[in-house]
């Protein structure tokens, strides 16, 4: 046990010192993409704590990101009583703002069983985006609104690029070690015995209602804290900035990555990156392949693999994401992340 | 800020050279659908790519190949940002050229000002690309603004239609908004004829109940303010209700190809704007402009079906472009950033062969809009026929 | 304040495109039912697995075939489609979790969108449907013949539905099959098959819903998604498990956002997608398992 805990410190300060130095690796655009992956892991950490440790489906975390991405959207372009709160302390508002909106839907999900969590959550990633519609003298509508550029603050020399990056990697760590506090602590015990039999769990004097509710609003806040990220590195909120598809992706990739392996949820993340901007490049990619000769500009193609991938992914692993992912990553990552 | 260092040349070269520009090529960027509800429109950067390889082929810009860089944005703004930051800073492009959609375009303004690189004849007819140029000098439009080609409507109407009662559908956002006010500013003190006006959301399965509602108003005259597949289905309404009012839709819903599928009985007689040769319409089939599109087209376009060459999306990315050419070329053999700003902001162009004859195609440095002379078409026959003068707007 | 003013031809015109749309969400709905009763979850992929077989009659009928002559060819090519991928990509993954089968539906809506895109390109195509747009008169009230033949297909493809599973032994079997699996297979019920016909089934289900509505929403890679919304919105509402719950939920919401969307300015189109989840997340507040869903007793 105590070898186990020391690998896994060991094995956090390695991820803190790589993200240290990955700038001086990388172009600076490059900086930026990784940025972009680091807010589609920050969300994916808390779908994981989510899905992985309580065992509910949310089709609908796109939403919670967009509600990030408008609060800091509103907060610094509004601003609150004509005073515009620079884009950096929204990130928390943000968060909070968008785990109380998961404390919302948590509070009836309790009554409804997988599938129909599942197609109303859906539901919720299609309804948000009439939202800013039908508000649009407050939320901007389609037009959208059009925040401050990126722009490296208190006088640092980074560049804005390598700002963003340090400042959604750092805030990826932070939220990655409360993550791993939580999963390893009892909160994270009761929530794994939830997910793996409800009824014994509430047997045994657990409060399900409490503690589902706490991982839908925790999963909430981390979405809403990529989304703020998000709007702040494009400088733009408008409601096709977090498409429907996002919220599929999201799921998708957490299969992908493994549910309950936090080091798996980076591949997922790198993985709806390429899916939404870098889909040309992987046609492009396919084209090496012998007597294959497709056109980059022709859309489609991307998909067509992401879903194969996905569905031949899922199927190898029969039992299931939860316990199979977990024992395919185990030799690799559970052992160092996931307390098993 | 933006613009990653410049790269320094060589001793005895110029110091600072022009970011995108060598002695044999000039790099231009742009972000457009090409996937996705808007993919259809993706064709005017397809279009814009098969023109600059006829230009290289005959020599270039002063001896400069001209290199197109486009990108898909499959029009989610977010991604239009990531996709004009990679292309200032990773390909170094020259300057952003012809990216397609009014907030995909508001949401790399800022950015590209700041940076200094010129935002040239965006594909969007919000008002705001040519007048708010004292903020972002480095902006320019290209198409005639929305606003004034619902005025050019209302004037329509005052003068032609007795006795009218107009209804209005139109997409509920800015685009379909400023259509309407347009509309009202153009029927003058006649803007009570409008008798009934509905919007429709981008999102909607159907706009039958819209049209429903619109044709119980008993109006005679159908304004469709829309977008793609929803100006198709009001046709389709229409003509399954039984309605006949005199139709008029807006340009960006009007091609052909769109026109060509819906039902006749409703389309027939529909009024729209012009300035692009279309392709697909028989009164140009002789024309010159439409033989060059062609034979360009087929010469250096990628993926070319015969559908293609009577696509007015094409046509309209060869107009843009010719432009652009035209506006490097008189920017001189020493190209700068600030030099092309100056000339596409003093620009009168007489000849361009993709668009109405007798367009001219001008700006100054206070009036950014340079396509502001129209014609009014008629759809009959399954193709447009443009009638009456060149009608000039003033933004 | 241009809001026309309330008349009874265009109520009755509003409550007709209402049910039209209705028996849409309904049929697209019946399909999911059928799939949740057969593979307890619920297909992500159905709207795309529509649009896929109405892009392939679509193709058909370019090469001259006649739509009445297209039709029975798409439907048993969807069919063999719909047996096809239960055999092959959710077989393997059926006695997995739910969010198992979830995602890998998921995976097969992105594999045949894209597909779809990558064979037949974006864009807008029309779609030359078997029933003309012209009106006839019902009462003063001119409606399409294309809405009333949309609603009559709906209907009639129900009712043999209805037939089917009352009254023949292989509908018997499929609803055993889906009732209780370990029984229905010790009583001889092939029960593998019978999952496997469902999905055919629904197929078929879903390809008539696309090529009654391409006429109308002209044909696009994406055509089915919004139609999708409304039908899980229908199934959910009806019971995941009833497929009179999904034809009653899917005409009931078909007629509800149409008049909702008409006639309360505040919803108008802009929120009627909003409205049908609310009501929803009413009626499953109060109702857990639908309108007419079943009680499940749920096991330790």
């Amino acid at each position: 046990m105590r070898l186990k805990l020391a690998l896994e410190v060991l094995g956090l300060l390695a991820l803190a010192a790589l993200i240290a130095v990955m700038p001086q690796l990388v172009s600076s655009f490059t900086a930026y993409e990784m940025a972009t992956v680091g807010m589609y892991f920050i969300a994916l950490l808390g779908l994981s704590i989510l899905t992985g440790y309580s065992g509910q489906i949310s089709l609908g975390h796109g939403a919670f990101m967009a509600i990030g991405g408008y609060t800091t959207a509103v907060l610094s372009v509004n601003g609150v009583y004509g005073h515009h709160i620079r884009d950096l302390w929204t990130i928390p508002i943000a968060g909070v703002v968008a785990g109380v909106a998961g404390l919302l839907v948590g509070i009836p999900a309790l009554r409804l069983s997988g599938l129909y969590l599942a197609l109303i959550t859906f539901g919720i990633a299609v309804s948000f985006r009439q939202i800013p519609l039908k508000f649009d003298h407050f939320l901007g509508g389609t037009s959208g609104k059009v925040l401050s550029l990126l722009k490296t603050p208190f006088g640092l020399s980074a560049t804005p690029n390598n700002w963003i990056y340090y400042l959604t990697w750092g805030i990826a760590f932070v939220l990655l070690v409360a993550a791993w506090l939580f999963v390893r602590g009892k909160p994270g015990r009761t929530l794994k015995a939830i997910r793996d039999s409800e009824i014994a769990a509430a047997s045994s004097g657990i409060s399900l209602a409490r503690y589902k509710t706490l991982a839908f609003a925790m999963s909430a806040f981390y979405a809403g804290v990529a989304g703020s990220l998000y709007a702040i590195a494009r400088g733009f909120m408008n409601p096709d900035v977090f498409p429907i598809v996002l919220s599929v992706y999201l799921v998708a990739a957490l299969a992908l990555g493994g549910v309950d392996s936090f080091l798996g949820l980076i591949v997922g993340a790198s993985a709806i990156y390429v899916l939404v901007n870098r889909t040309a490049d992987v046609t492009q990619w396919i084209n090496h392949l012998p007597a294959v000769n497709l056109n980059p500009q022709r859309p489609g193609m991307p998909d067509v693999i992401f879903g194969a991938v996905l569905i031949v992914v899922l199927i190898i692993l029969p039992t299931g994401v939860g316990g199979a992912l977990r024992r395919l990553f185990g030799p690799l990552t559970s052992r160092l992340y996931s307390k098993s | 800020m933006l613009a990653a260092a410049v790269p320094v040349t060589a001793a005895g070269a110029r110091p600072l050279a022009t970011p995108g520009v060598t002695s044999t090529e000039i790099k231009i960027g742009s972000s457009v659908p090409l996937s996705g509800e808007a993919a259809i429109a993706g064709n005017v950067a397809r279009g814009i790519d098969a023109y600059f390889k006829y230009v290289n082929a005959k020599g270039g810009v002063f001896g400069r190949k001209l290199k197109f860089v486009y990108l898909d944005d499959g029009y989610d703004p977010g991604r239009a940002v990531n996709n004009t930051i990679r292309l200032v800073q990773q390909e170094q492009v020259f300057a952003m050229f012809s990216s397609l959609g009014t907030s995909n375009n508001l949401a790399v303004r800022k950015l590209l000002n700041d940076a200094k690189v010129p935002q040239l004849y965006v594909s969007s007819g919000a008002t705001t690309f040519g007048r708010d140029y004292k903020k972002y000098p480095w902006t320019i439009g290209y198409i005639p603004p929305y606003s004034e080609e619902g005025a050019v409507y209302g004037q329509y109407v005052v003068k032609n239609i007795k006795k009218p009662k107009i209804a209005v559908l139109y997409q509920d956002d800015d685009y379909g908004r400023d259509l309407y006010a347009g509309l009202r500013r153009g029927l003058g003190k006649k803007a009570g004829a409008i008798v009934s006006k509905v919007a429709y959301d981008p999102t909607s399965a159907d706009v039958q109940p819209q049209v429903t509602q619109l044709k119980a108003s008993k109006a005679n005259v159908f304004m469709i303010f829309a977008f793609g597949k929803f100006s198709l289905q009001a046709f389709n309404a229409v003509s399954r209700l039984g309605w006949k009012p005199q139709i008029f839709v807006n340009d960006v819903s009007s091609a052909s190809a769109l026109m060509s599928i819906v039902p006749q009985n409703a389309a027939n007689g529909s009024i729209s704007i012009v300035f692009g040769k279309d392709p697909a319409a028989p009164g140009w089939r002789r024309d010159k402009g439409i033989r060059l599109f062609q034979s360009i087209l087929r010469q250096y376009g990628a993926d070319i079906g015969s559908r293609d060459l009577q696509d007015g999306y094409y046509t309209a990315g060869m107009a843009t472009a010719y432009t652009l050419v035209d506006t490097l070329k008189k920017a001189g053999k020493n190209l700068t950033r600030d030099g092309v700003m100056r000339v596409a902001t003093h620009l009168t162009e007489k000849n361009n062969p993709f668009v109405l004859p007798g367009i001219v195609i001008h700006t100054t440095s206070t009036s950014r809009f340079p396509l502001t002379q129209v014609k009014l078409q008629r759809w009959s026959a399954k193709s447009w026929h443009p009638f009456g003068k060149l009608l000039s707007i003033k933004p | 304040m241009y809001i026309a003013a309330f008349t009874w031809t265009e109520f009755a015109q509003q409550i007709t495109a209402g049910v039209r749309q209705g028996a849409v969400f309904a049929g697209l709905a019946l399909a999911l039912v059928i799939i949740y009763r057969s593979t307890r979850a619920i297909n992500f992929a159905q709207g795309e697995m529509a649009t896929f077989t109405t892009f392939v009659c679509w193709s058909l009928m370019n090469h001259g075939l006649s739509f009445w002559a297209a039709f029975p060819i798409v439907l048993v090519i969807a069919f063999v489609g719909g047996v096809t991928i239960e055999r092959t990509i959710i077989r393997p993954v059926e006695n997995g979790p739910v969010i198992t089968i979830v995602i890998v539906t998921l995976g097969l809506a992105l594999l045949l969108n894209g597909l779809m895109s990558v064979i037949w390109g974006g864009g807008n195509r029309p779609f030359n449907g078997p029933f003309s747009t012209r009106t006839i008169d019902v009462g003063g009230v001119p409606i399409s013949v294309q809405d009333i033949g949309i609603v009559a297909v709906s209907f009639v493809l129900v009712g043999l539905l209805a037939l089917f599973f009352r009254f023949t032994k292989l509908g018997l079997g499929l609803r055993a099959a889906a009732l209780n699996r370990d029984s229905s297979e010790l009583v001889g019920v092939r029960v593998g098959w019978m999952l496997a016909f469902g999905w055919g089934l629904a197929a078929v289900l879903g390809a008539v819903a696309g090529m009654m509505v391409a006429p109308i929403l002209f044909l696009d890679p994406n055509m089915m998604q919004t139609i999708l919304l409304y039908a899980f919105a229908a199934a959910v509402l009806g019971g995941l498990d009833s497929p009179v719950g999904a034809v009653v939920g899917g005409l009931l919401l078909g007629v509800a956002i149409t008049l909702l969307g008409r006639y309360v300015g505040f919803i108008g189109d802009t929120l009627k997608l909003p409205t049908a989840l609310l009501l929803i997340l009413l009626v499953l507040l109060v109702k857990p398992n639908g309108l007419f869903g079943r009680v499940a007793v749920r096991r330790v």
